[in-house]
């Protein structure tokens, strides 16, 4: 097996570093950089598969930050980051979307529970456009009410798309039941009436907390020149100034699931729905990797285990099994629609039944080769483009740091099928257990 | 990690080699065409490829016949059954699918991907689910069951509904295009017996019209003489003429599709328009609609719609064209009680467009953007087998993606204009909407 982080061999170091700019460290080809003059972490990654390259900046402010009444604050003010600063301003033509898409990058910007990521592909003639916009965001937006009133309108309707999918219903709910005292509690769309409600004075409070170049990473990402790239970060991002206030820490723990937990949802409709989740671990635990083995064991293919016992049985639709990956304890996930005729509780009693099979009896030797390889084959094809790797490496810095990213691979070629049955044995408990039903209604008489 | 010293189409620092020197190519004499594409930057293998047998091949009233068809394909084989052949590529991380479905009437996808050090697994995979599927039994009655559900299920979602309702009224019975109710399709479904599978897959598959691109780190000699030596005896299949439906008269008009208990809402603005993916206008249509509504975000409709008005969190313009000409949509989703404000303003602004035409930098931001995103999209492998492909299929020739430039680059404000507003009339919208709604 070729270790994915062998793949791209560029020799390191390959440029001057420009002098506001000290170099940190350097793993798996990636080289960490820090700006002097305020903190911000610049990561470089020489993947010149193609003349394209992904520039991205990542905060580290996402929905765990946010607490009652201003749910959805993170995501609702990230959709105002497009509007306006003082160089590019809908206002005057000169919105930063219109730029991008005159560029044909591919770019958005999306929120997550831990974080904030802004990010454009573009042809790699055009690293400096997308430098100026993040450099330009990071302390320059305008944050207006007159752009948050229509925006807050498109926000709901994001909202209101979301409560149409079985799917998103059951994972809010889910995390919602299987937290109650963690900020994981609440989605990252915010519940409806904080979306509505929350003031544009709240939005730039939370952006004069958060949007610091010292609670920052940015990264480029594909073809580009050392020396060349690492000048034009430090010109654009240099002078911007630290945050004044240290950037606060979330202290809030989940204790103990005492109990199993069930939830109900009831909603016209055809298909039912089963989702079951067992309390698991922080990303930086020593027990991920085996967890995220276990997820392929169980889902990984038609060969997976759930598959074999839910589809190929014809008792479900389809499965998806999910070992979020989060920066405090999360959860293990398996999500089911259920195929019509078929009894819920039939596929929640299978699901149960399969969690514990794996976790009394184990995995065979084959079936965790299998898991490995299949993880370290996501890993490689990330590489294939710049926004992928850009994506990964974004979750890896939200959740742990990058050299978590670099050493996954690794600690995921170590795990055992020893480990996969002991993590399946510590995790799949009823008592941190919650199990979720989206059960259909009849529609009312016409 | 090799040496770069391989023929690949790309290279640092933008000095790219034009595809056409550096795709290599072969024509068997079965008729299956094959190219090949080093790119030796990163150890995996992209796949891309297709075959003339989707639905238009199916009869008028079976439509569904060509898509259950692909999806059985990997359901076993002569040699091994549909786990055997999963646990194959799965144990290796590669993915193979085929697939064929309503967006492209024509063609049989196929999509496949593995590390470079399994692609001859893949290939093998590749040739034995194209050449010898025994389309088993069982397989087949579990998926008529599984497939009675993901229908049902379908049947819950706006989109699909809204959309479905709008091809219904666009396109006549019989017509590829059109989509019958979901009680007649769960009717067809469970009708559908394993001989008629197999003689659909006798009389339409084939070599002759048998496209394969290969992209990544390979030996393109190897790869050509290894897809020869699998696929050289293979039967040629029908001719590949491509039958095509007559032009479809628009049928203006509105309908609601009732359904309780969804917070948003979807609506579509439809009508056929007269533009195959050959059409020598393709581009300056493309580059119009861009304009108006290729964006949430930047676009026409987007700027209004979502970004002044705040009426929807996604508004998007597009014409279907494939070798059949589809319709021009624009779609949207919108809290219920927003629909009719929503409707008013995207009319507004497809008629002001069309009454205006695109401004001068309009023009030339869509040409900046649509070469910057060829560029971008062309960036992995799966992205360059997938222009190949589709360059080839349909007949533009591997020239195209190196003129592409010089071609978006000649089209004229007036030329798009004109183009545009010859295939797109908001009188003649069907516009449908689905969701929670009170009044009609």
């Amino acid at each position: 097996m070729q270790s994915p982080n062998s793949e791209v061999d560029e020799p390191a170091g390959a440029g001057e570093v420009p002098e506001d700019l000290d170099f940190v460290r350097e793993k798996a080809g990636i080289r960490e950089f820090r700006l002097r003059s305020n903190g911000l972490r610049v990561l470089l990654l020489r993947n010149p598969v193609a003349p394209v390259a992904t520039f991205a900046v990542v905060y580290h402010v996402g929905s765990r930050n946010e607490a009652v009444g201003h749910t959805g604050a993170t995501h609702l003010l990230e959709h105002l980051m497009f509007k306006g600063t003082p160089e590019f301003d809908r206002e005057k033509g000169t919105a930063v979307a219109a730029i991008l898409e005159a560029l044909g990058a591919r770019f958005n910007a999306t929120t997550w529970f831990d974080r904030t990521n802004y990010y454009e592909t573009i042809p790699s003639d055009r690293i400096e456009d997308a430098v100026k916009i993040e450099a330009s965001r990071m302390r320059g937006a305008l944050l207006r009410d007159s752009d948050r009133v229509p925006e807050m309108t498109v926000v709901r309707n994001e909202y209101e798309r979301g409560e149409n999918s079985p799917f998103q219903v059951l994972y809010k709910e889910t995390f919602a039941t299987a937290f109650r005292e963690h900020p994981y509690h609440h989605p990252t769309i915010g519940w409806r009436t904080d979306i509505e409600g929350v003031t544009t004075d709240r939005l730039k409070e939370f952006y004069d907390v958060f949007y610091h170049p010292n609670n920052a990473t940015a990264m480029l990402i594909g073809d580009f020149e050392e020396e060349e790239a690492l000048a034009t970060i430090a010109r654009h991002f240099g002078p911007i100034l630290p945050s004044a206030r240290p950037i606060p820490v979330v202290y809030t723990v989940e204790p103990p699931q005492e109990g199993e937990r069930r939830f109900v949802v009831r909603r016209t409709g055809q298909v039912a729905w089963v989702a079951l989740s067992w309390r698991s671990v922080e990303a930086r635990h020593r027990d991920t990797a085996a967890l995220a083995a276990l997820g392929n064991v169980l889902g990984g293919g038609l060969t997976a285990r759930l598959h074999l016992a839910l589809v190929e049985k014809s008792l479900a639709l389809s499965v998806t099994v999910v070992a979020w990956q989060l920066r405090d304890p999360a959860l293990f996930s398996v999500f089911a629609p259920v195929r019509p005729g078929v009894a819920p509780d039939v596929v929640e009693r299978t699901i149960r039944a399969e969690a514990a099979r794996v976790a009394s009896e184990g995995v065979t030797e084959a079936e965790a080769e299998k898991a490995r390889t299949q993880i370290e084959a996501e890993v490689i094809f990330e590489r294939d483009s710049t926004d992928q790797v850009a994506a990964s490496l974004s979750e890896a810095i939200a959740v742990a740091d990058w050299e978590w990213y670099a050493e996954y691979p690794e600690m995921v070629r170590r795990v055992t099928a020893a480990d996969i049955r002991r993590v399946a044995a510590t995790y799949f408990v009823d008592d941190g257990l919650t199990v979720g039903l989206y059960l259909p209604k009849e529609p009312p008489p016409a | 990690m090799k040496e770069s010293s391989a023929r690949s189409a790309l290279a640092v620092s933008g000095e790219r080699m034009p595809f056409e020197e550096a795709v290599r190519r072969r024509t068997l004499s079965n008729g299956a065409r094959l190219f090949v594409l080093e790119n030796h930057f990163n150890p995996t293998v992209a796949v891309s490829g297709s075959l003339n047998a989707g639905p238009l091949f199916a009869p008028p009233d079976r439509r569904l016949l060509a898509s259950v068809t692909a999806g059985e394909l990997a359901k076993g084989t002569e040699r091994r059954t549909k786990l055997e052949i999963a646990e194959e590529l799965e144990s290796r991380g590669a993915s193979f699918t085929i697939s064929a479905g309503s967006s492209d009437p024509v063609g049989v996808d196929v999509a496949a991907a593995s590390l470079a050090r399994d692609v001859e697994v893949l290939l093998d995979v590749l040739a034995e689910v194209l050449l010898s599927p025994v389309f088993p039994e069982e397989e087949l009655e579990k998926e008529r069951m599984r497939l009675v559900g993901v229908l049902r299920e379908q049947q819950d979602q706006t989109s699909v509904r809204a959309f479905e309702a709008a091809a219904r009224r666009l396109y006549p019975p019989g017509h590829p295009l059109h989509r019958r109710r979901a009680e007649e399709r769960i009717a067809i479904i469970e009708s559908l017996r394993r001989d008629e599978l197999r003689r659909f897959y006798d009389d339409h598959y084939g070599s002759g019209t048998l496209l394969l691109v290969v992209v990544g780190d390979v030996d393109s000699q190897r790869i050509l003489d290894g897809l020869e030596r699998r696929l050289g005896s293979w039967k040629p299949g029908p001719p590949p003429e491509i039958p095509r439906p007559g032009p479809v008269p628009p049928a203006p008009g509105r309908e609601t599709v009732r359904m309780p208990d969804k917070a948003s809402a979807d609506v579509v603005l439809a009508q056929p328009a007269d533009l195959e993916r050959q059409d020598p206008e393709y581009l300056a249509c493309t580059l119009a609609n861009s304009a108006l509504g290729q964006s949430s975000l930047t676009s026409r409709l987007g700027v209004r719609v979502r970004d002044t008005e705040g009426l929807t969190y996604g508004i998007h313009s597009g014409f279907a064209a494939t070798h059949l000409a589809g319709p021009f949509a624009v779609s949207l989703t919108v809290k219920p009680e927003s629909r009719d404000a929503a409707v008013a303003a995207t009319l507004e602004e497809i008629r002001r467009f069309l009454r205006e035409g695109m401004t001068a930098k309009e023009l030339a931001d869509e040409k900046s953007s649509h070469i910057g995103r060829f560029k971008v999209d062309l960036s992995s492998n799966g992205g360059m087998a997938h222009a190949i492909d589709a360059a080839v299929y349909y007949g533009l020739g591997i020239s195209y993606l190196d003129g592409f430039p010089a071609l978006v680059g000649a089209v004229t404000k007036e030329e798009a204009d004109a183009a545009f507003a010859k295939r797109v009339d908001p009188d003649q919208f069907t516009i449908v909407s689905a969701g929670s709604f009170d009044s009609p």
